[in-house]
């Protein structure tokens, strides 16, 4: 295989089936029958090096060695050399191979009718409501909410689980919101992906699934990362205290989506910032794991299960009373899906919004600058239509001294999706939503689309970073997290 | 007259004037408590009634009079029920009659007085469409024929008691009490219309072009708003395309009632028909969940306006109705779910909702005064749905028309005979019964 081939992801998951080093060796530059392949590997190894490094196995677990079909004698030497160095460090500290368990987690147990009762599905009038309103229906109508209940209705089990609509869903909520009958489209296709799992049939992962190993990789106890290297110099944070900053994913992402034009780490260290100004030194975990958000609506409800008792050990564990999240997916898995993990644990889990406007209100913030601009924002699924949190964004944004609030055309609860979700199915028809999402914030003539999802941002970025059938002006605007926006406005960080 | 001879009436619509008549037919003193200026109900504001589309106000206006004139009525409009006390064949009633700040026994009614008026608000019997005076008949055909002064808009300028030839305006009215002592009460509240702003995505409220049913009426009717003019709300166009949307906050779990309003697949039609008559070329849509075509001749009337006036059934409640910025015109997302086609009904001049009809908000109030229950809904509960369908769960109380369970027309009148009768019944009773019991 060509060494441009070797995917990050696949790297990954080498580690994850026990290897205590991988060495990708490929033709030397300017060798290339391809031409750039090397090149490509060469990029991605080091982006995988530094994901490595966070995740705490370490860069030097990795190598990239170029040697031609002809240098045998090459290819021994460095087999040798990074054999008997790996052998001086030691075997992976993820231990080995970990045998994958037959999933028995209860609700990929539960029979479809059980599935369709407690989603409520068994009210479905077949009004067809989901339906018009979905907006990947709306694009492919060979998937439709309706019809997803529809063959669960007459029992089809097994057309339910291998149909390809399974995993094109972006749970977005939309029917569910809309639906009459309040029937738990989102719970509904989230347990049977689990089931369809289970029956060993999956979605198809973007970026080759990278991102899942991540989190299975961080549902491991012995993972122990080196996540902190974030953490801006002068700002503080804590071991022990009330509140705690659940900062998700952005380490990873960042090193993830560099290329389209995102400076995720920017998120936790505006939030930081902004924090440390109202005098809040946060607890920050040193080992936070993913909130199994991505895991949870992929069908993978062990390691999600996995995840959230690692958590929330750590969150009880640290003793804070309150949690803030800057990402909407760890602010609705820790409200909601940790609830059972939690137990009667007096926690309150907080967005960042809420959180922030809080402090607005109490004066613990004060604005400083001024951002004379016109902003948009990007209602995230999980923030809005999930958790019913439409208000507390825009009041914090409005805020801000000279900031002018345009809404987009389909606002709150009728704003649509960002075209993917849990890294799922990203195909032409996320990019044609996203084009027509960013044309709708383009037309409300602001100069800023602010988003309050660290994965909003990165996909409506990635559309805009790439070529398009449409006029680049008419879909690229600069974009920005809410966070981000506050610590600019309060002059904490300096504005682009 | 003593309680035993005479009973009180709670709301003035199609039902509360059966039972008014029938009651007073046979010889008892009625009261008709209304809380409005006049009586006449929802009834009043259609424009038409299915399937005989008879003019409403033709048919309702003479039984209106009838029951303003008949010697054994007595009406009770603009006032609210504040007490009831004591058990069947003695109920001791206390009413509080609003002040119309204006002599319902000398006013003509001749509305010079509204025309003089500075004073504009939106007129409640229009759905709040059109505008009314601050000293106002909520309709031409009130009853009784009487002006309101709207104290709360009224800036006392006066220019209604200078203008007024019969000096009936006065404004020292105060508050009066009146005290009844009657033998049955029936309450006959009918219907509220759902808001359905709370249901984002059909943008009610936002899009001028989006009404209600009940707006609808009033809008096509000749005497409301615009005369009967087929003309869009919003810009005042004439449209070519008007779709009807079934189930609008009802049958669900979520938004409005989870019960079916039972009228609104007739009325639709009904509605969709008028459109036709007015207009011939006007494209007629009515986007239905089920259609619920029960009564006798019914079906016959879908299939009239499906066959013969072109009507369009489409089932499917639609996803997203999106007013075009520009135009103003409006596309309706639906799946057709016959044919299992995502679609999308572009320029549509006004879309009407059939909103969910539910039971009054005043009736927990009115539930509190006179001890009866409701059902988890809001409906009046009877003792037994099928075999005492107008016995409230107090003896001497009973209910009739839509605030009993949803009904049409025919349904609510047949029910206030029946409740008048059983009123009658228990008066009959009470009258064996010399220590006034329930026996």
């Amino acid at each position: 295989m060509c060494s441009g081939r070797v995917e990050p992801a696949f790297i990954l998951n080498a580690f994850e089936n026990g290897a205590d080093g991988v060495l990708v060796a490929g033709c030397h530059p300017g060798d290339c029958h391809y031409r750039a392949g090397n090149n490509y590997a060469e990029k991605r190894v080091e982006k995988t090096k530094k994901l490595l490094d966070v995740l705490g196995i370490g860069a030097d677990r990795l190598r990239l060695e170029w040697i031609s079909a002809a240098e045998g004698e090459k290819f021994g030497s460095v087999i040798k050399d990074f054999t008997e160095k790996l052998r001086v460090k030691g075997p992976s500290p993820l231990g080995g191979r970990e045998l994958k368990a037959v999933p028995v987690k209860q609700n990929s147990a539960e029979s479809i009718h059980d599935i369709l009762k407690r989603t409520k599905a068994l009210y479905c009038q077949e009004c067809g409501k989901c339906s018009s309103s979905c907006p990947i229906t709306r694009l492919d109508p060979s998937y439709s909410p309706r019809l997803a209940v529809e063959k669960a209705l007459m029992g089809l089990e097994n057309d339910v689980l291998t149909d390809k609509g399974l995993w094109s869903c972006l749970t977005c909520y939309l029917c569910r919101q809309r639906c009459p009958l309040d029937i738990e489209y989102d719970e509904l296709i989230r347990t049977c992906r689990a089931k369809a799992s289970s029956n060993g049939i999956n979605g198809q992962c973007a970026h080759e699934g990278i991102l899942f190993s991540l989190s299975r990789l961080m549902a491991r106890k012995e993972t122990s990362q080196n996540r902190l290297t974030w953490v801006p110099e002068g700002a503080e944070i804590a071991k022990t205290g009330d509140i705690m900053y659940f900062v998700g994913c952005s380490p990873y992402f960042n090193v993830m989506f560099d290329d389209v034009g995102v400076n995720n780490i920017e998120i936790p260290q505006s939030m930081l910032r902004v924090l440390n100004a109202a005098g809040i030194k946060p607890v920050v975990l040193e080992n936070e794991r993913c909130c199994g958000h991505d895991l949870s609506f992929s069908g993978d409800l062990d390691n999600f299960e996995k995840l959230a008792k690692i958590n929330v050990a750590a969150i009880k564990k640290s003793g804070v009373s309150k949690v803030v999240t800057t990402c909407p997916e760890c602010y609705r898995t820790l409200k909601l899906d940790y609830a059972e993990y939690l137990g009667k644990q007096n926690l309150e889990i907080l967005h960042s919004s809420e959180f922030l406007t809080d402090l607005i209100a109490n004066g613990k913030i004060k604005f400083d600058g001024k951002i004379s601009k016109k902003v948009t924002f990007q209602d995230p699924c999980r923030l809005g239509r999930h958790m019913g949190i439409y208000d507390s964004p825009r009041k914090l944004m409005t805020s801000i001294p000279g900031v002018e609030l345009i809404e987009m055309e389909r606002n709150r609860e009728n704003s649509i999706c960002c075209g993917v979700s849990a890294w799922m199915n990203c195909s032409r028809h996320s990019k044609q939503m996203q084009v027509e999402r960013l044309a709708e914030a383009k037309r409300t003539t602001a100069d800023l689309l602010v988003t309050a999802c660290p994965k909003c941002q990165i996909h409506l970025n990635c559309t805009m970073s790439e070529k398009l059938p449409v006029k680049k002006e008419d879909v690229v605007i600069e974009t920005c997290d809410l966070s981000v926006l506050v610590a600019r406005a309060m002059n904490l960080t300096p504005s682009p | 007259m003593t309680g035993k001879q005479s009973v009180l009436i709670i709301g003035g619509g199609i039902a509360g004037i059966q039972a008014s008549l029938d009651l007073a037919g046979r010889g008892f003193q009625v009261y008709v408590l209304e809380e409005t200026p006049t009586i006449g109900g929802r009834m009043a504001q259609l424009d038409k009634t299915f399937p005989t589309m008879d003019c409403s106000i033709c048919i309702l206006a003479p039984k209106m009079m009838e029951c303003f004139r008949h010697p054994n009525v007595k009406l009770l409009t603009y006032s609210e029920l504040k007490e009831v006390k004591g058990t069947v064949g003695n109920f001791q009633v206390k009413i509080k009659k609003k002040p119309r700040y204006v002599e319902e026994t000398k006013c003509t009614g001749c509305g010079v007085c509204a025309e003089h008026c500075p004073i504009e608000v939106p007129n409640e019997f229009d759905m709040n469409l059109g505008m009314r005076k601050a000293i106002y008949m909520p309709m031409p055909q009130a009853v009784p024929r009487a002006m309101t002064i709207d104290k709360e808009n009224c800036i006392e300028c006066k220019m209604c008691s200078k203008i007024c030839q019969a000096g009936a305006v006065n404004y020292q009215q105060e508050p009066q009490t009146i005290e009844l002592n009657v033998g049955a009460i029936i309450i006959a509240t009918g219907f509220d219309q759902y808001n359905p702003s709370e249901i984002v995505e059909y943008g009610y409220g936002k899009q001028k072009n989006v009404l209600t049913a009940l707006e609808f009426e009033r809008w096509v009717c000749a005497s409301g708003p615009v005369g009967g003019h087929l003309l869009r709300p919003g810009d005042g166009g004439i449209p070519k395309k008007i779709a009807f949307v079934q189930c609008v906050g009802s049958r669900g779990s979520k938004f409005g009632a989870p019960f079916c309003s039972s009228v609104c697949c007739m009325y639709a039609t009904k509605e969709a028909l008028i459109v036709r008559e007015h207009a011939p070329d006007v494209n007629v849509y009515i986007f239905y969940n089920e259609l619920r075509a029960f009564g006798k001749g019914f079906h016959e009337f879908i299939n009239r306006a499906r066959n013969e006036y072109g009507v369009t059934y489409i089932r499917s409640r639609p996803g997203e109705i999106k007013e075009d910025p520009k135009t103003k015109s409006l596309s309706i997302w639906y799946d057709d779910t016959l044919t299992r086609e995502i679609k999308t009904l572009g320029d549509v001049d006004v879309v009407v909702l059939c909103p969910a009809l539910l039971p009054r908000e005043g009736n927990k109030k009115l539930a509190g005064i006179t001890g009866v229950e409701l059902d988890s809904s809001g409906f009046f509960k009877v003792t037994h749905p099928l075999l005492a369908p107008v016995d409230s769960t107090v003896p001497g109380i009973y209910v009739c028309g839509y605030c009993q369970s949803p009904k049409d027309i025919p349904d609510s009148v047949a029910q206030a005979s029946a409740a008048a009768a059983r009123a009658a019944e228990s008066l009959a009773m009470v009258q064996v019964t010399p220590k006034g019991g329930t026996k």
